[in-house]
């Protein structure tokens, strides 16, 4: 996973790099809109970490810019503005998602691995959380390894928490994925297919856990580590 | 921020309308005197259309007194030696004949005649009086002094053409004002409703000039400029807090990163621990500065619902991490008029507090609604009825040594709900648990 990181405190942005390379990404790190810019036409990047106020302009125009020319590489906005208003402005830019800083390194590596998740991004056809595997091609679920039966529906249920792993996913998202596959879906068919899906998961040995968040939605979370 | 010591009305002076009828009056009768001044200076400069109004008013009261014979009169007050009669048309008056000049003779007209005497005047006169449809003539002699035979004359000259013109025309112009002063005060009107509907909420809001008179408008204008001055202030404190944020927020992240870095040692922990601390308080007092400077624009619509699922969903994982349990429940329409964002942190502030005070496997439930009311519940040991007053003062803390937070998150709530013309209200649930309630104005 190749990140652009747009800081232009030098020290934070050395110790965002390192943070990020423990955890597995490889992070190039540039100081203006202008290096930024320049660096998005030489190399491709997953994913762009932007600081918002730059040397020589506004990270949210980067943003425009970036959105005007249809690129739909996500971006994750890292300020230290954290004003009323100034979330809602960041993403109305367009960028994906929004942290306030000071952050933890551990925090900063679940959301961008949440942000590559997401349907179009570019973390593969393999969704995996802990020992669950997705094959997004093939439409089939392995735990431990091992093949896991599931209806086509449970698995599209599982991709949509997967691709969200550790956030939680709003009831109309799972039922919109439930009533793409199937025009006759009973109130609570949603809760039905989450308590196969959980039954399915435990017997096969999965340490993922699909929790209940009421009036809500669900959220499938990873085994607890520890990050360094 | 005690608005409701201020009651709408009142100790004001008198009404403008008040005013101008009390002036009004007494110019009219200024006006009076002035004009009574007049009628008396001049006829005191003429005795002799003075005498002759004299006479002809008391032939006009010998005229109505048909049953009297004139000499039974009165007279003038103060006269002496009153004398009237009627006369023949071919009889001779008895004393003054002779010294008319230029009437025929053997027919009598209206005349007067003024003399001095020794210690007064002597007036008489004859005047053609009509009675029964038959015309006689009186004939009229008296002897006075000074003023006071003229009284009854001066006195009818007054109600003739003094009072009688003035008390319509004083009324007209009465009635006049009143319409007019109504008219003019109806821009002034408005302008005081559109004052009392400036709120905290609504200080985007400015006075509406158009078509009042000019002095009206310059005390808008004025108002207008003053309402631009503060909220000039406010953005400057919002560009302060906002810069503050930036400076602040900086090298505490660099603090923390660099700690993370550290080998593990119970030094590392404390200084952890510590830059979590200063952390929180930082972005806690820039909330409360953001709450402080917080302009709510008037008329947009949020639903508190859609809201609650955000903060819910994003507290959510950090909740389950610390092995507790969130709810939200969504109850009726929920639509209110707010700040989605000062929402959100009302929400956020009150969840971390339950989180803060609540036992460790109890849930925290949030519902919206019903109606534009959010409430935050938890299943703690409630809130002290002492504590009530302070726990939304800044900086309090129920026990400094045991909790870690700056004792400012509910009186950013506080804020926040003040800034949406809303309250905030804190209860004990009947088996048990705190029970914040916020409402706000429906849309």
């Amino acid at each position: 996973m190749r990140l652009l990181l747009v800081e232009d405190n030098a020290r934070l942005a050395s110790l965002i790099r390192e943070g990020l390379d423990r955890q597995g990404f490889a992070v190039d790190w540039c100081e203006t809109v202008d290096g930024a810019e320049h660096a998005l036409k030489i190399n491709e990047y997953d994913l762009l970490l932007l600081d918002l106020g730059l040397p020589d302009g506004e990270g949210l125009d980067l943003v425009r810019g970036l959105r005007r020319r249809q690129d739909m590489m996500p971006i994750l906005v890292l300020t230290a503005r954290g004003g009323l208003d100034d979330r809602v402005t960041g993403l109305d830019a367009g960028a994906d998602d929004y942290l306030v800083k000071p952050f933890q390194i551990p925090e900063l590596a679940a959301r961008c691995r949440a942000l590559l998740r997401r349907p179009g991004a570019s973390l593969g056809t393999e969704l995996t959380v802990g020992n669950v595997i997705l094959h997004s091609a093939e439409r089939s679920i392995a735990v431990a390894g091992l093949p896991v039966e599931a209806t086509p529906r449970e698995v599209d249920l599982l991709e949509c928490l997967l691709r969200r792993a550790g956030h939680v996913v709003a009831k109309p998202a799972l039922e919109g994925a439930l009533y793409s596959m199937d025009a006759e879906v009973t109130p609570n068919a949603l809760e039905a297919c989450i308590s196969r899906l959980r039954k399915r998961l435990s017997a096969a040995g999965a340490n993922v856990q699909i929790r209940t968040v009421h009036g809500v939605g669900y959220a499938l979370f990873a085994p607890v580590t520890t990050h360094g | 921020m005690d608005r409701a010591g201020n009651s709408k009305r009142g100790p004001t002076g008198p009404t403008l309308f008040r005013q101008i009828a009390t002036r009004l009056a007494a110019f009219t009768l200024l006006f009076a005197l002035l004009d009574v001044g007049i009628v008396v200076f001049t006829y005191s400069n003429q005795p002799e259309s003075l005498a002759q109004e004299l006479l002809t008013l008391e032939a006009e009261m010998a005229e109505r007194s048909t049953t009297l014979a004139p000499d039974l009169l009165a007279g003038p007050p103060g006269a002496e030696h009153w004398a009237a009669r009627y006369i023949e048309p071919n009889a001779h008056a008895p004393i003054t004949e002779a010294s008319r000049t230029g009437a025929p003779a053997g027919l009598l007209m209206d005349w007067t005649r003024r003399e001095r005497i020794v210690g007064g005047y002597r007036i008489s006169g004859v005047r053609s009086v009509v009675q029964d449809g038959q015309q006689r003539w009186l004939f009229m002699q008296f002897e006075g002094d000074g003023i006071r035979p003229y009284v009854p004359v001066i006195a009818n000259e007054i109600v003739q053409h003094v009072i009688l013109p003035l008390i319509p025309l004083s009324l007209i112009l009465l009635l006049f004002n009143i319409f007019a002063v109504r008219r003019v005060l109806q821009p002034l009107r408005r302008a005081e409703a559109e004052v009392d509907a400036l709120d905290p909420v609504n200080v985007l809001l400015r006075l509406s000039e158009a078509p009042a008179p000019r002095e009206v408008n310059t005390l808008v204008r004025a108002v207008n400029r003053a309402l631009t001055r503060l909220d000039e202030t406010m953005i400057i404190l919002r560009g302060f807090t906002a810069n503050a944020a930036h400076e602040l927020r900086t090298p505490l992240s660099i603090m923390q990163l660099s700690l993370d870095r550290l080998p593990p040692s119970p030094l590392r922990e404390d200084l952890q621990a510590d830059t979590q601390h200063l952390t929180r308080l930082v972005s806690q007092m820039l909330d409360l500065a953001q709450a402080d400077a917080l302009a709510v624009e008037p008329g947009t619509t949020v639903d508190l619902a859609d809201i609650g699922r955000e903060i819910v969903a994003a507290m959510a994982p950090k909740v389950f991490d610390a092995q507790r349990d969130l709810r939200f429940n969504a109850v009726g329409d929920t639509r209110a008029l707010g700040h989605a964002e000062a929402i959100y942190r009302i929400y956020r502030n009150l969840i971390d507090n339950a989180l803060a005070h609540a036992p460790g496997d109890t849930p925290i439930e949030v519902t919206a609604g019903p109606g534009p009311q959010i409430s935050v519940r938890d299943h703690g040991p409630g809130i002290s009825h002492e504590d009530v007053p302070h726990i939304f003062e800044r900086f309090w803390r129920k026990d400094r040594r045991k909790t870690d937070g700056a004792g400012l998150g509910l009186g950013i709530v506080q804020r926040l709900a003040q800034a949406h013309g809303g309250a905030i209200t804190v209860e004990n649930a009947q088996d048990g648990g705190a029970l914040f309630r916020v409402t706000f104005a429906a849309p």
